[in-house]
């Protein structure tokens, strides 16, 4: 299987849209979206409204920044069809596992394409899309920005795309209860908040404390109670690096970067093991 | 006497980051000159300023480092304080220098701080190496104490959590505190929001183990490190202390490695920038730490957070291990293999069940099947599954389905698993089963084989006796092929070679080929098959079977017998003791002296290790007598020995074997000229000299050819440079043969000396030897060389240990020995004086008067054959080389403490036994104990208690004859020694029990010293006259002495000068 680049699937909604949308329009929206103009976006059912800030223009006589309001609304895929999607999902343990540790599967298509059905919009049809600014053409610069991040949270959540696509919550967990594989994804449906876990000290704090039995005995006192356990072997190295972090997966969600983050722990590991005086 | 101490003193700050630094210090035996140093706490004994400096520079050759950053560590000299045992306002010494200055420790004591100049020390893991380096190698006027060895010992397993990557980058929130309009802090609160400091987190079993272990074995000065005088009253709690030392030691070890620029520009604006830079980015200005986080970045922290706790559940998984079983693909499909998922339970890892077979159950009973895995069985064995894919994508095929249990692998791919993944599965915690020809055991290799065969027997010549061989050049080989130690023709070879798959079958079953390496082999075998036959020595062929892998042997039957034999020593066959012999030997010492005779047939000669007190003087002289039964004019043995036993030697050739001619070469009548020496030499069996005549007299014993040279205490030889032990190697010899009682094999300076004696060349010149074995064994701690090294040399050395079930067997429960041991000159003429005096008054004393003079003058004659400061009592130096007995004893104590058992000495004088105490603390530097009639009843239990604590190092117990008393229970004690005799065997025998009582495992060894030639001799010998003659009963005392007529009594004390050395 193919390694997966941080944002491989936001990538691949924003290749669906390239099929039938204007490129050199649509990749106005990339630099839309990265320079903060999404004031802010919702979500609800299969409808997408966000406030974007739009640009200055004296010779229009535009000298405040106007806020627009763009929507995308999703075309839903029919509950029917969404039972037959589901049935076959919670039957594959690779999906259900993949979902269970919040990814979007990778051959996630298939099951869709088994049913004649598409999960990222195949069409022109499979969406409308409209924004309140003077710009007659669409993709709108607006649009485009709130295409890319949608991508983005896409990336965040693989169940996003599926709200939009008409599947509740709800239905989703009833519907994968019906299966043993599935009744355990819909379990782990329900999110934990994490709340943050604030320490006292940095490092653990050395404390004092008397203990008589250190200042009993002038011998113990200088040379220890018990003998040192046996000196240990030269340790050998994993036969891979990183292990540790390897079992999470790649792009942990505190790392910003598109390059691997296991890729960089594994040269971070390997320098300070090698290129360090200290373990010479 | 300098002791090296050394701790991690956490800095005396509260705020969020507390850093620390490590620090050593120099204790010394002479105090400072400063007298006010009770008042501003100035520890007395300690390096200061320049001296300290310059003393840890020159020794341990540190690299200055100054860093800029706070908190990163420096080289620097400071001023710390420490909480130490004090009594009467001194610090006590610490335990080592306890041996080298004249004071007890306190048994009442408090801890108060005292200030010491610190040395401030960087690289902790790198530094703490190379100092326990150069100290194992480095003269012996420095140690380091128990308080830096443990902190270079747990650096040193600390190790293993970088090399394997057990630690993970980290955010630790810390909540804001509110601050009032005064600055005043007030209560914390969430709503005033988050710092986040970016650092490391250690993940690893290994460390909460390591942790756990060491705590328990800290000496509590690790933990008495402060910064001012007035910190602290209590010493830190250790778990803390360890935890904390670990955490920093971390952060420094990431600090101290080198990312270059282009990277920490990849890394910008990451959290793993701040990791990896935790000195320079902690403290500048554009940091988040002092100031309250964005909501970006608590989101930041927050994906942390669960990442973080992801991850500690796969570390500390389910109640299931999850396994991978390979299962191998018939011949005629050889793309279908099949790798199979299996659950084991972790409470009982036999305890197994197939996932086939787990879906195969109804669903009812699939419950019950997992119940020894857990709960959310399921659940948690997709996460296993998904974790694993992770690793091994390839398990994802596997998945493709709602009955998850196997995946499909083809030949390249089951290769590339057998070759690395099942490693990585099994280093992430998996458990991967794989088939029986893969593993190490199993596997099927291809080697180049050497088909030996020894050669014919030679007409023996008549020095090398009943040699099989001459000593070169003995045996011959053929090269063939060989694959699993099957013999392959070229051509089955090349076709393997040639097959373009990574396993092949081979006759029947799945091996792996390594093309490369056959390629090698199959050129060596070509350019090596045209020489036909070669030649190789006995020697070469033990050395080449130890070192090399590639090499496979056929033995013919009679040098594999041969190697079986050497391999195996305790399947030789014992001997019959000699025909001519005077005594019994054991069965143990049968076999060993078969062993000797074995080996010198070979022309390999032997090192005899045997522990102390098995009878190795015994083994060598029955061995001189077996080679002469039936041979005449075999050229004399040259015994070489410490002066100190070289009496020892003599007398015991005289019990056992009379007939073997002994010359003693010693003493200021030797015989100087080369012509006499030669010709009286080899009108004897055997020639005695000490270490020091063979350089003195090096012409001489260089003029003949010996039959043998034996060295006694083998460890003399140690250093090559030493003109004694060069001229040792030049003596012409037919056979060497090396006695040593101490573990030899544990120390590899002294190993390689003794076969550069025997074998010379065997285990490679100095340098060679200190390269491949020395360093990476002492530095490294290198298990293979170690093991390596063992094996080349096992052949040669017969170390059988007291506690061996064969000898133990053998032996009697208490073993009795008598040590003769010579006088020194200086006794001599002092023995001689009293005993003109005592003759001319013994002519005028009558009754009381006599009988008191009789018992004066033993007691006098006692007291200078134990040593002459005690009969002078002037306070002369008590050293060694006044008194042979005393000589001897240290080198048979220092046999016992590196046996790692104890020993009680017995005297009958309380001012040898405080005269011994010292000696033995303060030269010898063994733990001691002294038990005299002065003793308070508490003292007494207190040295009891600590000498029979399992937790003590082997030690000494010196008690005075008459104060030991009964019911002292000293069985840690397997040695007894009389330094001086009481002339009545019960008084004797009841000390002796004080070791051997119930509770004693071990078989005692009872060490009775006699000086030759004295009157200690001569009652000796009537005592065991006595003995057979049970009739005459020697009382309680020694009174029956006073019965005596005047001239047997001046018989007893007249001194047989011929047994005085030099």
């Amino acid at each position: 299987m193919k390694q997966f680049g941080r944002n491989w699937w936001g990538e691949r909604f924003i290749a669906a849209l390239e099929r039938f949308t204007d490129a050199g329009r649509l990749g106005r929206g990339r630099s839309y979206a990265s320079n903060g103009r999404i004031i802010s976006y919702e979500i609800s059912q299969s409808a997408v409204t966000a406030k974007v800030r739009g640009s200055v223009n004296p010779y229009y006589g535009i000298m405040t920044a106007p806020t627009y309001k763009t929507t995308i609304i999703f075309r839903t895929i029919s509950p029917s069809h969404w039972k037959q999607v589901i049935s076959k999902l919670s039957s594959r343990a690779d999906m259900v596992t993949q979902l269970l540790m919040g990814e979007m599967p990778a051959t996630i298509e298939d099951v869709f394409a088994e049913l004649d059905l598409y999960l990222l919009p195949h069409s022109a049809r499979d969406f409308e899309s409209d924004c309140s600014c003077p710009d007659y053409a669409n993709p709108c610069k607006h649009i485009a920005g709130l295409y890319y991040v949608l991508a983005a949270a896409l990336d965040q959540d693989p169940f996003v795309i599926f709200g939009l696509r008409g599947l509740t919550r709800e239905d989703l967990q009833a519907e994968l209860a019906k299966t043993s594989l599935g009744k355990i994804l819909a379990d782990s449906l329900v999110k934990e908040e994490i709340e943050p876990e604030p320490v006292a000290s940095y490092f653990t704090r050395p404390i004092r404390e008397s203990d008589e039995t250190d200042s009993a005995n002038h011998k113990e006192f200088w040379s220890g109670a018990r003998r040192l356990p046996p000196l240990p072997a030269i340790p050998t190295k994993s036969s891979v690096p990183a292990i540790l972090v390897k079992k999470q997966g790649d792009f942990p969600p505190f790392w910003p970067k598109a390059a691997s983050f296991i890729r960089v722990m594994e040269e971070i590991y390997e320098r300070v093991r090698i290129r360090n005086p200290q373990m010479k | 006497m300098y002791i090296v101490h050394g701790t991690w003193i956490p800095a005396n700050e509260q705020g969020f980051v507390q850093n620390g630094a490590f620090y050593l210090w120099v204790e010394t035996d002479t105090a400072l000159h400063n007298s006010h140093h009770r008042a501003d706490k100035i520890h007395p004994r300690q390096l200061v300023g320049e001296a300290l400096y310059t003393f840890l520079m020159d020794t341990f050759h540190l690299q200055e480092k100054i860093s800029g950053f706070p908190g990163a560590p420096s080289n620097k000299l400071d001023m710390k304080y420490f909480l130490l045992p004090t009594a009467a306002e001194r610090p006590a010494p610490s335990f080592e220098l306890l041996r080298y200055v004249e004071e007890e420790p306190p048994t009442e004591f408090e801890l108060a701080p005292w200030r010491i100049q610190c040395y401030q020390l960087t690289d902790l893991i790198a530094t703490l190496n190379t100092i326990h380096f150069i100290t194992l190698n480095a003269a012996s006027d420095f140690q380091l104490g128990a308080d830096l060895l443990f902190w270079y010992q747990y650096t040193q397993a600390f190790k293993e959590i970088i090399v394997r990557d057990q630690y993970i980058p980290a955010i630790k929130a810390r909540t804001r505190a509110s601050q009032s309009k005064s600055g005043k802090r007030i209560n914390r609160n969430a709503k005033d929001g988050y710092e986040l400091h970016p650092g490391w987190e250690i993940l690893s079993d290994v460390y909460e183990t390591n942790i756990q272990q060491y705590i328990a074995a800290m000496p509590a000065v690790c933990a008495a490190g402060m910064n001012s005088a007035d910190e602290a009253s209590a010493l830190f709690n250790k778990e803390s202390l360890l935890r904390h030392f670990s955490e920093c030691l971390l952060r420094d070890v990431v600090a101290s490695a080198s990312f270059p620029n282009e990277m920490q520009d990849r890394l910008r604006d990451t959290l793993l920038f701040e990791c990896i830079n935790p000195y320079s980015s902690r403290w500048s200005t554009s940091s988040r730490l002092l100031r309250k986080a964005t909501p970006q970045e608590i989101e930041e922290y927050r994906g942390w957070l669960s990442w973080r706790k992801n991850l500690t559940r796969a570390h500390r998984n389910a109640a299931f291990t999850l396994c991978f079983q390979l299962l191998e693909a018939e011949f005629m499909d050889i793309d279908h293999w099949h790798l199979h998922f299996l659950v084991a339970s972790q409470q009982d890892p036999s305890l197994k069940l197939s996932l086939n077979e787990y879906w195969d159950l109804p669903p009812k009973q699939r419950t019950r099947a997992t119940k020894p895995f857990g709960q959310d069985f399921e659940k948690n064995l997709l996460l296993a599954l998904g974790s694993a894919a992770r690793i091994y994508p390839t398990i994802w095929e596997g998945l493709n389905t709602d009955r998850p249990s196997d995946c499909e692998l083809t030949l390249e791919q089951a290769f590339a698993f057998l070759k690395e993944s099942a490693w990585v599965l099994q280093d992430a915690g998996y458990t991967v089963i794989i088939p029986a020809w893969w593993t190490p055991q199993g596997r099927k290799r291809a080697k180049v084989r050497l088909k030996t065969s020894s050669r014919a027997p030679k007409k023996s010549s008549k020095a090398a006796g009943t040699s099989y061989f001459s000593i070169d050049k003995l045996i011959d080989y053929q090269y063939q092929l060989s694959i699993g130690g099957q013999v392959v023709s070229e051509a089955e070879w090349r076709q393997l070679v040639n097959a373009k798959v990574p396993l092949v079958q081979f006759r029947g079953e799945w091996m792996e080929l390594d093309r490369e390496k056959m390629q090698q082999l199959l050129e060596f075998w070509q350019t090596h098959q045209g020489e036909g036959q070669g030649e190789i020595s006995l020697m070469d062929m033990i050395k080449l079977g130890t070192e090399s892998d590639d090499l496979e042997w056929e033995h013919d039957q009679a040098l594999s017998e041969m190697l079986a034999h050497l391999h195996d020593k305790s399947a030789f066959a014992p001997i019959t003791d000699p025909r001519s012999l005077q005594g019994t030997l054991r069965d143990y010492q049968r076999r060993g002296v078969s062993w000797l005779q074995y080996l010198e047939s070979l022309g390999l000669n032997p090192c005899l290790a045997d522990d102390m007190g098995l009878g190795k003087t015994l083994e060598v002289i029955a061995h001189l007598l077996k080679e002469r039964e039936g041979i005449e004019g075999l050229p004399p043995t040259l015994v070489i020995a410490p002066t100190s036993v070289l009496g020892n030697w003599q007398r015991e050739i005289q019990r056992f074997a009379p007939e073997i001619r002994t010359m003693v070469h010693q003493g200021s009548t030797r015989l100087k000229d080369k012509q006499t020496f030669v010709e009286t030499c080899q009108q004897h069996d055997v020639v005695l000299t000490s270490f020091a005549l063979v350089r003195l007299d090096e012409k001489l014993l260089h003029a003949l050819k010996w039959h043998r040279v034996v060295i006694d205490e083998a460890q003399n030889i140690k250093n090559p440079k030493a003109a004694q032990v060069k001229s040792i190697l030049k003596l012409s010899a037919t056979y060497r043969l090396a006695l040593t009682g101490t573990p030899v094999e544990n120390r590899l300076r002294d190993l390689w000396s003794i076969f550069n004696f025997l074998n010379p060349g065997y285990l490679g010149k100095e340098a060679q030897f200190r390269k491949s074995f020395e360093t990476p064994i002492h530095k490294d701690n290198d298990q293979d060389r170690l093991e390596t090294l063992k094996k080349l040399v096992e052949p040669f050395i017969l170390r059988r240990v007291k506690t061996d079930k064969r000898i133990i067997d053998d032996l009697p429960d208490k073993i009795e020995q008598k040590m003769f041991c010579t006088l020194t000159p200086e006794q001599a003429s002092l023995y001689e004086a009293v005993v003109k005096d005592v003759e001319e008054e013994l002519q005028n004393a009558e009754g009381m008067q006599r009988r008191g003079l009789i018992l004066a003058t033993l007691m006098r004659l006692k007291q200078i054959c134990n040593h002459p400061a005690q009969f002078l009592q002037d306070g002369s130096a008590f050293t060694s080389t006044r008194s042979h007995k005393l000589e001897r004893l240290s080198e048979m104590l220092e046999e016992v403490i590196d046996s790692g058992e104890s020993a009680l000495i017995f005297t009958q004088f309380t001012e040898i036994g405080g005269a011994l105490e010292r000696y033995i603390e303060h030269e010898l530097h063994y733990n001691t104990y002294y038990l005299h009639g002065g003793s308070s009843v508490s003292r007494r239990e207190q040295m009891v208690h600590d000498f029979q604590n399992p937790e003590t190092e082997p030690s000494i117990f010196i008690l005075s004859l008459r104060a030991g008393g009964v019911g002292l229970n000293l069985t840690k004690a397997n040695h007894v020694f009389h330094f001086d005799r009481w002339w009545n065997p019960a008084v004797e025998d009841q000390a002796t029990d004080r070791a051997f009582r119930i509770g004693q495992r071990k078989n005692v060894f009872v060490h009775k010293f006699l000086t030759m030639g004295t009157m200690e001799e001569r009652i000796d010998a009537m005592i065991e006259d006595k003995k057979r003659i049970s009739s005459l009963v020697v009382g309680n005392d020694e009174g029956w002495l006073t019965e005596l007529d005047n001239d047997t009594f001046k018989d007893l004390i007249a001194l047989r000068r011929s047994a005085v050395m030099e």
